[in-house]
């Protein structure tokens, strides 16, 4: 029944991400004829700097269809909209749920109540992450393209793994804080400085959660990030891990 | 042929940062009885009623429910199988129905009684399909007690379960208990403010002052053995510190000597007969009384 | 028949439950073979401990106003005892009211005469009968 719970105190986020991912995705697929035409009037631009060098490399990749997706989509779109939805899904919570010792008096562990909506909220999470992913390639027929299965379903992982520290990060929030809002807002400010940490850094070097979560990777050479998969796993483990201790030793 | 002990705590302690919330709290509950856990606000009741069903920790001190270590969180989820629970702001899941609270609480236990869950939801008349936000405060109460009364749980701790009703509401609530006690093998331990109510169902109380025991034991036999005395003299009643044990409050006022005694009342009154008093009264305590004269006044 | 006993008075419920029971009796509302309320259902009537009413019961079954046949409830003792017990309280009645008749003929007033009556029987409770 704490799962029944879960699905109950979650379920708008979790429709309302889904419609919002699912329209950005399918808008994404319907815009880019258009694009694609806009673009053939383009020449190359000419900009300098680390930031200009991306804003040419992302007009260059959307010229074609399958860099258009990653581009466009898992590396900006289904990446930004996704994330925010991962740590909407995270927060909330015994601490700022209401009726809090009620659940405590059930005869349940914390560990339990917490395993149970982590656990719920990731299911909900791995959707948001693949059902959109899975659109793309549905709809890319309509406007006469294609995208592999495979393809979206490995981005889709990427996206759901590496957003799933975020999840596990406002988690860990909630349980420091007993209103809404600190570990939402502080969730998406570590989000944005991480992301902005990631737009100044050089282009090759070192590993970045956003890199991940694209499947910079496996769009470029067709190797799965392994290495950063399994980082950003532990990661969530760990954050959910303290997460765990932390409900432990709270009073209520 | 002692009674089992239900709750058990010795030198209960808990300090939220600073301050001191209990000091060292003393409280033997039996199998079976009607427990009164009186005190003013701030006293400690809701933290001691916290510590012993694992919602908060102790800093110091033992707390046992059916002797199993209220601290510990695998005896934890033991003692909360066994134990109904009601809070004072019986908080409960705004968004779900009343059917759907009692489906989903009943899932936890497996020993749910079907049958007093029928029972309470037709003599508290709540309806099935409002939502728990839509109830009045009264009706939450009372659902916030069926949801603990059906658990088919040994104990039930509740926390002021009549604040905020009104008469015929709060008789009603006092029936369920008592009509519990006398069927199950059950023991209930509640905290209340209404005196009035712990009198007239349980038969052991607890009076706890700043995080201490002060007064703890059945009610019969303090209606038995505390005495308010009286003593009455011709001119300005003298100064008198009393040998006799059992004197909790002295208050001297003109010619008038009261005097509030646990127990000993002839010895006191011996004593006092040195004095010559004009007129002696020795008259019986209401619980009332008992717990004003014993709680401290306001710092 | 038994009405509810008021818990603020000072004197423990059982008591008040068993005077009213030897009251029912006196006054032939409750006949020796009567059966009392059960325990259970007495309690729930009243709304106070079943405890309670089992004390009461039970002290007045050492009294031998009442017997307890197990798994069948509380008889009102169908023998000279429980006779002797309305008998008492009877003659006692018409002391008291002789008495009260006579102190309201020196002055007092009803509350100086209760509260007389009230030490002397702590008098009596606390030291056994000394001042007797």
């Amino acid at each position: 029944m704490l799962w029944y719970k879960s699905w109950l105190e979650t379920r708008w986020r979790f429709l309302i991400g889904l419609a919002l991912l699912l329209c950005s995705a399918g808008a994404m697929v319907l815009t880019y004829p258009r694009l694609q035409a806009l673009l053939s009037h383009i020449p190359e631009p000419q900009l300098g700097g680390a930031l200009g060098e991306r804003v040419r490399e992302a007009i260059e990749l959307s010229r074609e269809y399958r860099g258009f997706v990653w581009a466009q989509g898992f590396s900006q779109n289904l990446a930004q909209l996704g994330t925010l939805f991962a740590v909407l899904l995270g927060t909330g919570g015994l601490l700022s749920g209401g009726a809090a010792l009620f659940t405590l008096s059930l005869p349940a562990t914390r560990r339990d109540l917490l395993r149970v909506r982590a656990a719920a909220g990731l299911a909900e999470w791995l959707l948001l992450a693949l059902v959109p992913s899975l659109l793309i390639s549905l709809m890319s027929p309509v406007i006469g393209e294609s995208y592999g299965v495979v393809t979206a379903l490995a981005h889709g992982l990427c996206l759901f793994v590496a957003g799933a520290v975020f999840f596990s990060l406002a988690m860990l929030l909630s349980t420091l804080f007993t209103d809404v809002w600190r570990p939402l807002l502080t969730a998406i400010a570590i989000a944005a400085f991480l992301a902005l940490l990631e737009q100044l850094a050089p282009r090759d070097g070192g590993w970045g959660i956003y890199r991940v979560m694209s499947g910079e990777s496996y769009f470029r050479s067709g190797a799965m990030p392994w290495a950063g998969l399994a980082a950003s796993a532990a990661a969530s483990v760990a954050l959910l891990y303290a997460a765990a201790v932390n409900l432990e030793r709270r009073d209520f | 042929m002692a009674d089992p002990l239900v709750i058990e705590t010795s030198d209960l302690r808990k300090r939220y940062g600073a301050a001191e919330a209990l000091r060292g709290l003393a409280l033997a509950v039996p199998k079976g009885s009607i427990f009164g856990f009186l005190g003013r606000n701030g006293a400690g009741k809701t933290t001691t009623i916290k510590i012993l069903l694992g919602m908060a920790h102790a800093s110091g001190g033992d707390a046992r429910v059916f002797g199993l270590p209220a601290g510990s969180p695998a005896a934890g989820v033991e003692i909360r199988r066994r134990t109904g629970f009601a809070g004072e702001e019986k908080d409960l899941y705004d968004y779900m129905t009343v059917a759907e609270i009692v489906r989903f609480t009943a899932a936890f236990y497996p020993r749910w009684r079907r049958d007093l869950e029928q029972r309470y939801r037709r003599a508290f008349d709540l309806p099935a399909d409002r939502k728990v936000k839509a109830l009045s405060r009264g009706m939450r109460t009372k659902l916030a007690l069926l949801l603990a009364l059906s658990r088919g749980a040994e104990l039930l701790v509740l926390d002021e379960p009549t604040s905020g009703l009104d008469p015929a509401a709060s008789e009603e609530v006092l029936q369920a208990l008592v009509s519990h006690v006398g069927s199950e093998e059950m023991t209930v331990f509640f905290s209340s403010h209404q005196i009035a109510d712990v009198e007239q169902i349980a038969d052991r109380i607890a009076i706890v002052d700043r995080g201490r025991t002060v007064v703890a034991g059945s009610l019969d036999d303090m209606r038995a053995s505390y005495r308010r005395i009286q003593f009455v003299f011709a001119g300005d009643a003298p100064e008198m510190t009393f040998r006799a044990p059992g004197v909790v409050r002295t208050h001297r006022q003109g010619r008038v000597w009261s005097v509030l005694a646990s127990g000993g009342a002839d010895a006191i009154v011996e004593e006092a007969r040195a004095l010559h008093p004009v007129s002696v009264d020795v008259m019986p305590v209401a619980l009332k009384d008992i717990f004003l004269e014993t709680v401290a006044a306001e710092d | 028949m038994l009405f509810r006993p008021n818990p603020s008075l000072g004197v423990p419920i059982y008591l008040q439950l068993m005077e009213q029971v030897k009251h029912a009796i006196e006054t032939g509302a409750l006949q020796p073979g009567d059966q009392l309320p059960g325990i259970r259902p007495l309690a729930e009537e009243l709304v106070i401990n079943p405890n309670t009413v089992a004390k009461a019961y039970r002290e007045l079954e050492h009294e031998g106003v009442v017997e307890l046949r197990h798994g069948a409830g509380a008889f009102v003792a169908g023998n000279a005892r429980a006779r002797k017990v309305a008998d008492s309280l009877r003659a006692g009645q018409a002391t008291v009211a002789a008495a009260i008749a006579r102190l309201r003929a020196r002055g007092l007033t009803d509350d100086e005469i209760r509260r007389l009556f009230e030490a002397e029987l702590e008098g009596r409770r606390n030291t056994g009968g000394r001042n007797g």
